[in-house]
């Protein structure tokens, strides 16, 4: 999403970013980026949190009126509800058995063969 | 030591934001894939200005979000990752419909949210909602789908030439670019 928000500004087109991932998204650079300190899935908002969703929207509206540069971020207010414990817990391998991470695998090239597969019935379609 | 720095208010050492590169690079070696993913990196940075208001503008709305597709299994709310899903095209969706958009195919978190609520991952009621207040002039009158797991390189030559080319086609003054 990164590429488009660059391409989409070098032709001219103002972007803003709306996302979760702080380092991704900066390591590649975009114009405008609101940063939302939540699990990934949830770069508008809490869910079923109108007001946290429309504060949401509203930042990145004003970081497309106000940002001075590019690589501008503005890190939303907001916190995620409960214990920040969700931050050591996302694909944190030293969390994993060996039993999980053979499991992990298995179910990860399962998923690399589904997508591989899709990909060519897509690309003769 | 401890209790003087919870007396000045720090919050927790490990809240703040993850370091997701390092997070995957450790995960995906370990799991056996050697050869780590290379992010997209660049030095310089394009930028414009917006050039009206936004009360006179016509906001586009980019997504990674998915149609829901029948045949092709659990797309949840709280559905296993489901490479199955994934979609190859730019796709558009006219905005004035309430479109049925899943990210079952992405890497969402799923220890911690469910994706039961369209809202959290696409913003377009609340854009429908700003336009309507004045806040924005007009919502774009479609919204644009963007393929998640494709090259870079296939990123940069299609995806991207095709949605400039759609959003211009459709008027757009900015573009709202939401990755989940």
């Amino acid at each position: 999403m990164s590429l488009i928000a660059r391409h989409l500004e070098a032709n001219g087109i103002p972007t803003v970013v709306m996302g979760c991932a702080k380092d991704i998204v900066e390591h590649c650079g975009v114009p405008r980026f609101l940063f939302s300190d939540f699990p990934l899935g949830n770069s508008a908002g809490r869910p079923h949190d109108p007001d946290s969703q429309r504060l949401t929207l509203e930042l990145a509206l004003q970081l497309l009126e106000t940002a001075p540069g590019p690589r501008t971020t503005l890190q939303s207010p907001l916190h995620w509800p409960a214990d920040p414990r969700w931050k050591l817990d996302f694909s944190n391998i030293d969390q994993l058995s060996d039993e999980e991470i053979a499991r992990r695998r298995q179910e990860f090239d399962k998923s690399k063969a589904v997508a591989k597969q899709r990909r060519e019935e897509a690309a003769t379609s | 030591m401890n209790e003087q720095i919870s007396g000045l208010g720090f919050a927790a050492e490990h809240d703040c934001p993850i370091p997701y590169m390092e997070r995957l690079r450790s995960y995906y070696l370990t799991l056996g894939y050697g050869n780590p993913y290379k992010w997209a990196h660049y030095a310089d940075t394009p930028f414009v200005a917006l050039k009206k208001p936004l009360a006179e503008a016509r906001v586009a709305l980019v997504t990674t979000a998915a149609p829901y597709q029948p045949d092709q299994g659990d797309q949840g709310p709280g559905a296993a990752y489901n490479a199955g899903a994934k979609f190859y095209k730019v796709y558009s969706g006219d905005t004035d419909d309430k479109p049925d958009l899943r990210i079952s195919h992405l890497g969402y978190d799923r220890k911690y949210t469910t994706a039961d609520d369209l809202n959290s991952y696409f913003p377009l009621a609340q854009l429908k909602a700003l336009a309507s207040e004045g806040r924005i002039k007009h919502v774009a009158p479609r919204f644009h789908g963007a393929p998640t797991n494709r090259s870079q390189a296939a990123t940069i030559d299609q995806d991207c030439t095709e949605i400039l080319s759609r959003v211009r086609e459709d008027g757009a003054d900015a573009a709202i670019i939401v990755a989940n």
